[in-house]
């Protein structure tokens, strides 16, 4: 492909790509999205040399005049819209941008104008990360910066093509042919493609290195929230019933030892309640007491005293990503020991809920390390179990006129034994004579318990939990009902659940003296739920790739950076404690030495590496600078075409000329190399010979028919060398 | 003899005549080897026709010289077909054009119809008189000398004759020390009279072979075209370079290529005698009220057009 039309593609796809970032950013309205796609397919189609479109449209040729008069109409409109319609400058000024970027594609005539459409472009593609922390800007961008390196590449060859003065005729471009192709040829697309993958790379080294934003800087911060039920002061009976059907993500929960635990499902705990007026469940206790910080943004969230004496405490750690609800509630496994996060204070209710002191405004991640309650062997089999005066007080509340539940309850249990047996028979009586259905809409109704259990014989987790409780309560178990969420929904590629909206989940808590609070669940597993389409493990996957971005960048802060610099102190340390041992220890093999010493570079930090390479690349990237020139030479004389060692003189004599010009003698491009010569032996009388030696090799090598041997060519490169050491005097 | 011993051989052998123009003589034998022909203008008395006569008598061939008068008429050129009575039939008596060097001194001094007999002899190497043609012998090569100094009674040269000299050259007063060596010389005998031949026919035919053989790049070809095209495009030229200027642009640069021991040209080659082999080719917009222009100032014209094209790297 000729560079001429090359530039022009790679013009056009540069303004696409930071037009679909605007548009996946969904900042621009359908309206105006449309007709400037349709713009942008036909600029395509043009630029790609459709020949008949190109006659069209070298057909229509408007007057500047008119192009300017529309641009000035698009100001005003960009005006009315601030004033009247979006009142919004960011969403007013995207309009302006895009129907800018499809004004100057209708009329890319002058170079003048390709400057017009980058400058839009970037701001295209800016406003866009503006707008955005979501996963899809990353091809975007990476898109947007590969085509924006073809399209600079492309802008310089072509301008050096159209410097070359008027009085030569297009068809004589005897100053640039011998040296650069002038298509798009299989080196130059490789060596493209190279810079900007290069660039990339650099752009994400200095991405890890510098701290940012957590967040889109222009972020629409309203009506983001996700509204939850269910987490607060107060729970009506059919509110979780509503939310059941909503695919929303609410967090996503990462569970860093994962064999510890199944995958099917794992539970989320909210809040607990502990009164029940026949209607809704409440908390009696609304006082909250702030946990103590136990180190540097970890909270020690486990109730004084109450840890279990028996058996292995078997704890879980959970990363969880909390998407921005309107609630200040946080979810973690019960029961949360140790908190991790950053915020600055965080309260416990009586019953074990976590609270912030506000609802967050953005997405925040966590850690909790919680302890899995389990029942004491003795407490399965024990026949009579005392509780103390506090719980009975709380946990043993029913409403009035609950007979009919209790007498049920009775009967039920009747065959167990234990506290814990009659619990399961509750639990299995619960879950093998009601049908699980979402159909069932009892706010409205007084005695939503006893319709539940008598009449419809259908519900859902709600219905369970509270008839659960309300018949363990009837028989003097002390239980209370919790609210969370219950997770499913494994990511197998990521290694975390996803929670969605319709995982909210109410279930038990039954009290034992020993063990503490257990979780039971009487709703049957809800098996009719989502039918899983061919395409849900890639949509997970897509989803892991979310969330490693959102960590990996979105969530890259400075303590992160932080952590980086301990790793690099710590593995300084190790490396020079090493090294002394190994010093001082001639006699130890090296071979051992050097495996400890691989040994210890394995246990770095990971994100020392980080670091170490950033410094690496800074550095090599300052020696490139400073030693420009010479690697410059080095590159010349390395890539040296050998198999045309016409080129390949060519280009040494071009290097020449550069080296001569920093040194203050520059060469007109009307001059000949011989006349150059003569006037480098006059100005600058050291580099004259080889100056002179170098256009004789060039003038054979160049113009003659017999080509340079590599003898001759490897002499020109001596000269250089030679060259490159001089100083011009005079400077 | 080898091509650069041939060469340097005959630029010494002038230059004992011609002293101090080693610049000058190295463009008549580029000329000499271009096949082309010499127009020399210059003012009376500063070897004018002494340069032409030691070319000749340098080369074994034979020569020829025309002095150019008003009264000279086209047949005093290219010769006549007389009755012979023994042959019962017209013969055809060459004229001095039949030489190998023609001297044609003093060229605008004579009529256009003189002056244009001279045309087909120099464009095509032949002589067509009486419907019959008359081929000229190889090398063929017409020097022919003016004066621009004077203008009563002359009839400046045509423009289509001008294309069809390859260059025009002016010798200029000799520095004062080679004057000196000049005058210093005996005076019984003509200096050029004294030259002997060093290079024959043969050896002059094989040389301008030789030109046909040196390689142009193609880059150079683009620059010729873009010095050319710059001629032609200038404001300052109300007439710009034929493409004959070109062609013989492009054989004057291989000549020099061989004149200098290369076969191969440079942009040098072409740079450095665009002004000579194209500025009587052009046409200034302005000539200052004169009648005809001045060499000095085309050259300078031609040479800042070609200051502005650039060369190729």
């Amino acid at each position: 492909m000729p560079f001429d039309r090359a530039f022009a593609l790679s013009s056009v796809l540069l303004a696409a790509t930071a037009f679909s970032g605007l548009v996946l950013a969904q900042s621009v309205p359908l309206w105006l999205a449309l007709p400037t796609a349709s713009i942008l397919i036909i600029s395509l189609f043009h630029a790609g040399g459709l020949l008949f479109l190109r006659r069209a449209i070298a057909q229509i040729t408007v007057s500047t005049t008119l192009w300017n008069i529309l641009l000035i109409g698009a100001f005003v409109i960009l005006l009315i819209d601030l004033t009247v319609v979006s009142r919004d400058l960011l969403s007013a000024g995207i309009h302006f941008l895009v129907v800018l970027l499809s004004i100057k594609l209708l009329t890319l005539q002058q170079r003048r104008d390709y400057r017009h459409l980058y400058a839009i472009s970037l701001m295209a593609i800016l406003a866009s990360a503006a707008l955005t922390t979501e996963a899809w800007y990353v091809p975007v961008f990476l898109l947007y910066l590969l085509t924006a390196v073809w399209t600079l590449l492309l802008y310089h060859l072509t301008q050096a093509k159209s410097e070359v003065p008027a009085v030569i005729a297009p068809s004589s471009t005897a100053v640039c042919h011998t040296i650069f192709p002038s298509r798009v040829t299989h080196g130059f697309f490789w060596l493209t493609n190279g810079i900007a993958i290069l660039a990339i790379t650099l752009t994400l080294v200095i991405f890890f290195l510098i701290p940012r934003i957590g967040a889109g800087v222009l972020q629409k911060t309203t009506g983001q929230a996700v509204r939850t039920t269910g987490f607060s002061d107060r729970v009506d009976l059919g509110t979780i019933g509503s939310v059941k059907q909503d695919p929303q993500v609410v967090m996503r929960v990462e569970l860093p030892d994962q064999s510890a635990v199944g995958k099917d499902h794992f539970y989320l705990r909210g809040l607990a309640y502990d009164q029940y007026n026949g209607q809704s469940w409440s908390h009696s206790g609304t006082s909250r007491r702030s946990l103590n910080l136990v180190a540097d943004g970890t909270f020690l969230a486990r109730p004084f005293g109450h840890r279990p004496s028996d058996g292995l405490p078997e704890t879980i750690r959970q990363d969880i990503l909390l998407e921005t609800l309107d609630t200040a509630v946080l979810f973690a496994a019960p029961f949360a020991e140790l908190v991790s996060g950053e915020f600055s204070a965080l309260q416990a209710d009586a019953m074990g809920g976590l609270h912030l002191l506000s609802p967050p405004s953005s997405r925040i991640r966590y850690s909790v390390t919680s302890h899995i309650p389990q029942i004491a062997a003795g407490e399965r089999t024990a026949s009579i179990l005392a509780y103390p005066d506090s719980i009975r007080a709380h946990y043993l509340q029913v409403p009035p006129g609950t007979q009919q539940v209790a007498d049920l309850a009775h009967r039920v249990i009747q065959q167990g034994a234990t506290p814990f047996d009659q619990t399961l028979a509750i639990q299995q009586h619960l879950l093998e004579n009601y049908r699980y259905s979402l159909e069932s809409a009892t706010v409205t109704l007084d005695h939503p318990l006893e319709e539940f259990l008598f009449t419809r014989k259908t519900g859902y987790c709600e219905h369970y939990a509270t008839a659960m409780v309300v018949m363990l309560r009837t028989v003097g178990i002390p239980a209370r009902l919790v609210t969370g969420f219950l997770a499913t929904e494994w990511n197998e590629y990521g290694g975390y659940f996803t929670v969605r909206q319709r995982d909210a989940h109410a279930w038990v808590e039954v009290y034992f003296p020993h063990s503490g609070w257990i979780t039971m669940d009487p709703t049957p597993t809800n098996n009719a739920g989502f039918a899983t389409s061919r395409w849900e493990p890639l949509s997970r996957l897509a989803e892991s790739v979310w969330l490693q971005w959102d960590r990996l960048f979105v969530h890259y802060s400075a303590k992160d950076q932080l952590a980086v610099v301990h790793g690099v102190r710590e593995g300084s340390d190790v490396v020079r404690e090493r090294t002394g041992r190994w010093v001082s220890s001639f006699t130890v093999p090296i071979r051992q030495a050097l495996g400890r010493l691989l040994h210890k570079v394995r246990m770095f930090h990971p994100g020392m590496w980080g670091l170490v390479m950033g410094v690496i690349v800074v550095g090599l990237s300052s020696l490139l600078l400073i030693l420009r020139d010479r690697i410059g030479f080095w590159a010349t004389t390395y890539f040296l075409s050998t198999s045309h060692p016409q080129i390949a003189i060519a280009q040494l004599y071009t290097r020449m000329l550069r080296i001569v010009e920093q040194q203050g003698v520059n060469k007109p491009p009307t001059a000949t190399a011989s006349e150059f010569a003569r006037l480098v032996e006059r100005e600058w009388k050291s580099a004259g010979p080889l100056v002179a030696e170098v256009t004789a090799l060039y003038h054979q090598g160049r113009f003659s028919r017999t080509p340079l041997t590599p003898s001759d060519l490897s002499r020109a490169m001596e000269q250089l060398g030679r060259l490159q050491s001089l100083t011009h005097p005079a400077r | 003899m080898s091509s650069a011993h041939a060469i340097r051989a005959i630029q010494d052998n002038i230059a004992l005549v011609i002293k101090g123009k080693t610049h000058v003589i190295e463009r008549v034998v580029v000329c000499l080897l271009a096949r082309g022909h010499l127009l020399l203008e210059d003012v009376p008395g500063v070897g004018k026709t002494t340069l032409a006569h030691s070319l000749a008598r340098s080369l074994d061939c034979s020569f020829k010289r025309i002095q150019f008068t008003s009264d000279l008429l086209p047949s005093d050129i290219v010769g006549i077909s007389m009755f012979n009575r023994q042959k019962q039939g017209f013969e055809f008596i060459p004229g001095p054009i039949f030489a190998n060097v023609v001297l044609a001194d003093e060229i605008n001094r004579t009529t256009p119809k003189t002056q244009s007999s001279l045309l087909e002899a120099m464009s095509e190497a032949q002589i067509s008189v009486d419907n019959q043609t008359h081929p000229l012998e190889q090398p063929f090569m017409v020097i022919a000398t003016q004066n621009p100094a004077e203008y009563h009674g002359t009839f400046p040269l045509p423009e289509s004759q001008l294309d069809r000299f390859l260059m025009r050259l002016c010798i200029g007063y000799p520095a004062l020390e080679e004057e000196r060596k000049v005058l210093d010389r005996p005076h019984s005998l003509h200096p050029a009279e004294m030259l002997e031949a060093v290079l024959s026919a043969h050896e002059v035919l094989a040389l301008q072979a030789q030109v046909d053989q040196v390689h142009m790049e193609e880059s150079l070809t683009d620059y010729l075209l873009a010095i050319v095209q710059a001629t032609r495009q200038s404001e300052l030229l109300s007439l710009g370079v034929s493409t004959r200027g070109a062609l013989g642009l492009s054989k004057a640069a291989r000549a020099l290529a061989v004149v200098r021991g290369r076969d191969y040209c440079l942009p040098d080659d072409i740079k450095e005698l665009a002004p000579i082999v194209l500025s009587h080719r052009v046409m200034l917009n302005r000539t200052h009220g004169m009648r005809t222009q001045s060499f000095e100032q085309a050259e300078r014209m031609v040479l800042d057009i070609v200051e502005t094209v650039p060369v190729p790297v």
